[in-house]
């Protein structure tokens, strides 16, 4: 049997731009070669400005991304305060840690914007709560090798939002146009100080 | 004089060939011992399939090209050839340009310069591993040519497909990894489709679809085929089959390859990437209907 | 509570047995050194923070050395104001095997603990399994042949401050040339008797990106979108009422959290 992360298929990116984040997800979820979705996001939205990607087994992208949105909302009600990227990562990454010997298996791609300092923020995770911080992008999924390529040639500091838009978005489109497991169309969300744009890519279907 | 002209001519009953070198080069079949090394362990099959099988072993050291999706179909104005043109290497995408329809017996075609008209010859269709169809479609070809020289006439889809299921059946267990449609209209057959795969089988039918997007080809083709279908029914037919398994089997994709053989040879279709037809095709038919533009 | 969860150990074992990899953690592939000098004490690369004058390099599996180092540094913090006296680096070194042999070498962390203590210099090894090392040079991780290969050729008892760290250097630097593992640049943390601690991050860089020849900028418009939504601060208030506190006391009274004095 194949590895857990490689079943379901599904890749996600982030991105740091001038003053804004972008973060960006394909919609497949498959089993082995068969799709049996196209309308299956792995970002998921923890604060006003705060996104998390969760790619991997699709069974523990629901169970992780469900158990944050429980741990997300505690810290809301007993803080009364959204919770900041940073220390979203820091949740993110110990509550991973917790299942050292148990991992779920995701690789989280973290992206947002401290609405205290107004500064980007993107990380990225392995498995057990490592986390990789980075001033350009951070990649995750099948399409993560694929990723590292396109990031590496695109990606240039100081992107505006509608730049930034057009480098993640081909950056996405062209590695998962490389990998069998992952694409069949894309999200994208283009975060800035007090606007998000989600939008809806429009991509290959095979 | 004449015995210059005796000495440059030879009476018509006398050969240069003996009654022998005739027997082996009308009857021989074609030589199958092409003498492959094989690596110097215990099962080389094993051996093989243990460094190349990514299925059931990802990490596998050698990565062959796999997955496809082809059909084949007769109906009354011939027979349909369709392929997708992916190759996969495990999850990575190798190529998505590749060209499963491979013209076999090229003799009589003069020329490689791409014409409107039909060109006489069969054609095969490749899906498993990459190398073994273009390397004995290849062989194949040069048998049917050798056939054609010798009998000055084209051979029969069911003589060729023989070869080749001959040959398959000879090399069973070493590890070949292929199956393959054969298509051809010759005066003798008719129309004529037969399936060959690297196990040995060899199948003569109406309708085939091979790869690993086989099953919604045939869900797509079982649906909406008759044998009284037009030719642009056909080609249309052929063409939605692939597209569905391009759009779910993951490891097909990339362009249309669509082939029509009728009597006088095969039509080549077009090679069309599937992104604007699939588009075209939900957009206008409201097929596909599970790709939303929702948010 | 504290500690490991172990409710997907099961699931994942029984995946194991049929044949499913573990998932692959991300491992340092690193060069770690350490080497004393007559006043103090000099680590190298991928440093960890355990107390102002004790600091950890780590090498192994990268959450491990994390969250094990933040988890001894808080004891030794607790530790230290317990007793009311400096920590000191043999205790800390004492902690981290104590912890690693409890796991069996299960927690992949493979250490450099150095620092200044009341009781003068103190610099040693941690491997995952338990056992530990006290030598006046160190190195560990997959670069550790190349980088100990300097140490033995050039090390001398009486190093000074400025040898010290150039030794350490010249030592990763031998680890990210010669080993795959090991890349990009080198940190140096220098302790001292009764001075600051100095982390040099980044004391050198032999490996500079360099700067693109063009950018690969795309024309807007490029990409074709289907569909999009605008989340902007505006569209919130539709959903949820926000209010702005002022600081003033009285107007905000219910919002106020209670403390225990």
């Amino acid at each position: 049997m194949g590895s857990p992360f490689d079943i379901n298929g599904g890749a996600c990116v982030a991105m740091v731009g001038k003053d804004c984040v972008a973060i960006a997800c394909d919609l497949r979820l498959g089993m082995q070669a068969l799709t049996i979705s196209n309308n299956f996001p792995k970002i998921f939205n923890f604060a006003p400005s705060t996104y998390l990607g969760l790619t991997g087994l699709a069974t523990d992208v629901n169970t992780v991304s469900d158990l944050f949105r429980y741990k997300v909302n505690m810290y809301r009600l007993r803080e009364e305060r959204h919770i900041s990227p940073q220390t979203l990562a820091n949740l993110v990454s110990s509550s991973l840690y917790e299942k050292r010997f148990g991992p779920f298996f995701v690789s989280p791609v973290l992206a947002g914007i401290n609405q205290t300092t107004g500064k980007p923020f993107i990380c990225g995770f392995d498995s057990i709560g490592c986390i990789d911080f980075a001033k350009d992008f951070i990649v995750s999924g099948t399409a993560s090798d694929q990723l590292f390529g396109t990031c590496e040639g695109l990606w240039e500091p100081d992107l505006g939002a509608e730049d930034l838009f057009e480098t993640i978005s081909q950056a996405l489109l062209s590695a998962v146009d490389r990998d069998a497991l992952s694409g069949w169309g894309a999200q994208v969300y283009i975060i800035e100080k007090d606007k998000v744009t989600q939008r809806l890519l429009k991509g290959r279907q095979d | 004089m004449d015995k210059i002209v005796a000495q440059y001519s030879r009476p018509s009953y006398q050969n240069v060939y003996s009654e022998q070198d005739q027997q082996d080069l009308t009857e021989s079949l074609p030589p199958l011992s092409l003498k492959f090394a094989l690596p110097p362990v215990a099962n080389p099959s094993a051996f093989l399939r243990a460094m190349t099988d990514d299925h059931s072993n990802p990490s596998c050291p050698i990565k062959l090209a796999h997955g496809t999706t082809t059909l084949a179909f007769r109906f009354q104005g011939g027979i349909i050839v369709c392929t997708d043109s992916r190759a996969t290497a495990g999850n990575w995408i190798a190529s998505q340009t590749v060209k499963k329809v491979i013209p076999v017996s090229r003799l009589s075609r003069g020329e490689d310069k791409p014409t409107n008209e039909p060109t006489p010859g069969l054609l095969g269709t490749m899906a498993g591993g990459a190398a073994d169809c273009q390397y004995w479609l290849r062989y194949l070809s040069q048998q049917c040519t050798l056939h054609e020289i010798r009998h000055k006439r084209r051979i029969t889809v069911a003589a060729a497909s023989k070869i080749l299921a001959n040959l398959t059946y000879s090399y069973k267990g070493y590890g070949l990894s292929m199956g393959t449609m054969l298509a051809g209209v010759t005066p003798q057959e008719g129309p004529a489709l037969y399936y060959i795969d690297s196990d040995g089988t060899r199948l003569p039918g109406n309708l085939f679809c091979v790869g690993s997007g086989q099953t919604f080809a045939y869900g797509v083709l079982d649906a909406n085929y008759r044998y009284d279908l037009t030719e642009q029914e056909a080609l249309a037919l052929g063409r939605r089959a692939i597209l569905a398994a391009m759009h779910r089997d993951a490891y097909s994709g990339g362009f249309i390859n669509l082939y029509h053989v009728k009597e006088e040879g095969w039509v080549h279709h077009g090679f069309d990437d599937m992104n604007p037809i699939f588009w075209k095709t939900k957009l206008e038919s409201g097929e596909f209907s599970n790709v939303t533009s929702e948010l | 509570m504290p500690g490991f969860d172990f409710s997907n150990y099961n699931r994942n074992a029984a995946l194991h047995a049929r044949g499913v990899p573990l998932p692959k953690a991300t491992s340092t592939g690193t060069t770690i050194v350490g080497c004393i000098y007559d006043n103090g004490v000099v680590n190298c690369e991928k440093l960890h923070y355990i107390a102002p004058k004790i600091w950890c390099a780590g090498a192994g599996t990268a959450a491990d050395t994390e969250f094990t180092t933040a988890l001894i540094s808080s004891n030794v913090e607790l530790h230290s104001l317990s007793t009311g006296r400096d920590p000191r680096v043999i205790t800390c070194m004492t902690m981290l095997k104590q912890h690693l042999f409890r796991y069996q070498g299960h927690i992949g962390a493979y250490l450099v603990v150095a620092g200044v203590d009341p009781t003068g210099v103190g610099l040693y090894t941690v491997h995952a399994h338990g056992s530990t090392d006290k030598l006046p040079y160190v190195t560990m991780g997959s670069g550790s042949l190349a980088a100990m290969s300097v140490f033995e050729s050039m090390w001398q008892p009486d190093l000074n401050k400025e040898g010290a760290i150039a030794l350490c250097a010249e030592a990763i630097k031998a680890g990210i040339f010669n080993d795959l593992g090991s890349g990009s640049n080198v940190d140096v943390c220098v302790i001292e008797k009764d001075k600051p601690t100095q982390l040099l991050r980044n004391y050198e860089k032999p490996n500079e990106r360099g700067q693109k020849e063009r950018n690969y900028r795309f024309p807007r418009g490029t990409t074709a979108w289907l569909n999009q939504k605008v989340i902007s601060k505006e569209d919130m208030k539709k959903y949820v009422t926000i209010e702005t506190l002022s600081g003033d006391d009285n107007l905000a009274a219910g919002e106020k959290m209670e403390v225990d004095v």
